[in-house]
This record gives structure tokens, sequence and C-alpha cells, in this order.
């Protein structure tokens, strides 16, 4: 399936029309090297526009790993303005190591995490409303299929948004930030290990709890 | 993954379908610019410089040891130069000559003698009625202040007291005269 993104001023000066990109290749594709290689040295070399182009390229995804991590649209905003601040900031020691892309999403996972344990267990939840094209997704169809054990088929979509950041939101930072990066945003292993500096050891059993925990809080979506 | 996990990636991946409203992203942009300007006019001045130093140093692959240590040098040297203008001695004030501090009236005058240069024993000073009428006069405090900080140290480790003559430490007085 296909998901149209918003025409953006920036694009359209750019020359690049408005794109569609299939759900799976936004989640999963990590953006061109070469692109964000020039991009970066224009920032450090103080075209403060390039950073506009990274800003513009990279808050629809960042956007999706914050608020997965927070469930709350107010805080994703304030904290995504505060992370392209940092980044901005930071910028000029950036060496190359790793990508722009990784780098960037260490900033913005290790920044949601403070931000979490500092907010603790006072939060309430602000959710975005589901996108409509839900309705076409093939996962979405097989869970609301007219199978008789499939207790989904009766649940309402904003319930089932209700109870999932619900149980999201029992998990540690730590193993919230694995499950929005692998199951939401559909990284690999290997991105995850290097965003979060553990060993891909630790990505997979972290998964593991992080999913048995799910399982156990929505016991009810599951397949008898 | 074990097969009872599928079901729960599949309802997580539905998660990816919460977008906030199409303008957000639009408007995300002018709103970084916006509050990048607040903040830079919220800022205090020194910040904003400490900011820009701390990055200049940085961008030079500079340790922090090395500026610690940096900062550690200008501040010994800037120690060192304010004690040098201290210790600096003010030249003899001329309209003072004649009138004396004495620091310790109570001394024997003898052990004065053995301290003075041959000149300085046939100053208007009559020592041997030091004890039996001391007379003190009050010259300039602020010079008496400067030269007691000069001679301080010399003081503390002199088994004899010391005085100064003019406002000017004996020490100061040349060898030779005429």
């Amino acid at each position: 399936m296909e998901l149209a993104l918003p025409s953006l001023p920036l694009a359209n000066l750019l020359g690049a029309s408005a794109q569609t990109i299939t759900v799976s290749e936004a989640a999963a594709a990590p953006a061109p090297v070469n692109e964000d290689v020039e991009l970066v040295a224009r920032t450090q070399a103080g075209d403060a526009s390039a950073f506009d182009t990274l800003v513009v390229k990279y808050s629809p995804r960042l956007y999706g790993l914050v608020y997965n991590m927070t469930s709350n649209h107010e805080d994703t905003n304030d904290l995504l303005q505060d992370i392209f601040a940092k980044a901005y900031r930071s910028i000029s020691g950036f060496r190359g190591k790793s990508s722009f892309y990784t780098w960037m999403h260490t900033i913005a996972v290790n920044m949601t995490i403070n931000f979490l344990k500092k907010r603790g267990r006072r939060f309430h939840m602000s959710l975005d409303d589901i996108d409509a094209n839900v309705q076409n997704d093939k996962e979405f169809i097989e869970l609301t299929s007219s199978s008789s054990s499939n207790p989904v088929r009766e649940a309402d979509l904003s319930e089932l948004q209700q109870r999932l950041n619900e149980a999201m939101m029992k998990l540690s930072p730590e193993h919230r930030a694995v499950v929005t990066m692998f199951d939401i945003q559909g990284m690999p292993h290997a991105e995850i290990s290097k965003i979060l500096g553990i060993s891909e050891g630790t990505v997979r059993s972290r998964l593991f709890y992080a999913h048995r925990q799910l399982q156990n809080y929505l016991e009810e979506f599951r397949k008898k | 993954m074990p097969d009872k996990f599928d079901e729960i990636s599949k309802l997580l991946r539905l998660k990816r379908f919460e977008q906030p409203p199409p303008e957000y992203f639009e408007n995300f942009l002018s709103e970084f610019h916006r509050r990048q300007r607040a903040e830079l006019l919220r800022e205090p001045l020194w910040r904003i410089a400490l900011e820009r130093i701390g990055a200049f140093f940085g961008e030079q692959n500079a340790s922090r040891f090395g500026y610690g240590m940096a900062t550690a040098l200008v501040l010994v040297c800037a120690t060192l130069a304010s004690m040098n203008i201290l210790n600096t001695p003010s030249g003899g004030d001329v309209e003072t000559s004649g009138r004396v501090a004495v620091a310790t009236p109570s001394v024997d005058a003898s052990i004065f003698q053995n301290a003075q240069s041959p000149q300085q024993q046939t100053a208007s000073l009559n020592l041997n009625n030091l004890n039996a009428r001391p007379q003190i006069w009050l010259p300039d405090l602020n010079e008496i202040s400067r030269a007691a900080t000069a001679h301080s140290t010399a003081v503390a480790s002199s088994s004899r007291p010391r005085y100064v003559m003019d406002a000017r430490p004996v020490s100061y007085e040349p060898a030779w005269s005429f």
C-alpha cells in the first residue's frame, strides 16, 4: 500500500514533487548516505539551509520514533524541537564515523529516554488520529478478518489504539525503544544495536522480553 | 521469533498509522526557526560567548585537559601580574621626610643602632630618647600599609624589629650617600 506524504514548500523549492512511498520502504530503508554527507558538510561550513533540508527529511521519521515512545503528541513536538536544536549545536563535532541517520536517531532515542525517566509515571496519553489508510493495510485486514477466534474483529479501532499504547507504556523506556524501532519502524537488529550502543544479542533479548510482556498485557488479542 | 509473538508484532505495526495532522510537518520547520530565535534572545551574552569558545576549541580538537590548563595558566598569570603591581614600591614622599613611624617604641634603642646604616644614625630621630619618651607621628597611612605589606615576610623572619623611616623601607636606602 502507499502512503501519501504531504507536499512541503521546501520540497517544491528543491524541485521535488509530492512523493508516494510504500509504508514498508518508509519504515525500513535508511536515507541515502551521499545526500546526507553533502548536507552535513554544507551545514558544518555554515549553510543553515542545508540543515533545514535535513530537518524536513528526518522530522517525519523521528516524530514516529519519539511519539511511539511517549504516546503524547505535545511532548513529542517539544522533544523533536529540542532534538533538532541539539543536533544543530553538535553537528560541528560530527565526524562521520557513523551515518547521519544513525547519529540523529541516537540523539533522539537518548533524549527521549532521559525525558521519560524524568517524567516517570506522571503522564497522560495524547494520541494522534489513525490515518485512514490503515483500512487498506494487509495486517489490519488479517487482524479484523471474520475468524471466529479473533477478538480483534469485534474491537473498535480507537480502543485497539488505546490498548496498544497502554501496553507500550508499561514497558521500561529501554524496552519501549527497541520495540518502537523494530516492530513499528521496521529497523533491522544491526541498526538498532548501533543506535543504542548495545550488542545485537542484547537487542534480541530485550525484544523477546518486551514481546512477552506485551503479550501478557494484550492477551485478549491473541489467537486461541 | 516464536509464532506467538507474530500477532503482537502485527498489532504493533499498526501504530505507524498514528499520524499528526497533515499540516504539522509543513509548519515544523518554521516553528523550529521561531524557537531558535527565541532561545537565542533568551540566552545571556556570556553563555553565548562560552558556547562559541567551546565550539572553537572543539573544532581545534583541543582536549578538555588542554582547555583547563590554558584557563589555569591565564589565571596564574593574572594573579602574578596583580601581585607585582601591589609589590611595586612607591617613590619616597619628599614632604614626609623627617617624619618617622615607629613600629615598636618599647624596644631597646641599641637594637636599632645595629640595623641602621651610618647615615641613619645621624637622622633627626634621637634614638636615645626612644624608650624615655617615645613619640609617634602618623604619616600617610596608605604608604605605611604598602611598606608593611612589602616587608611583612622580612619582619616575620627577622629576629630584630624593623622600622620605617620616611615611609620607606630601610633596606631601600642606598648603601652610599654623599
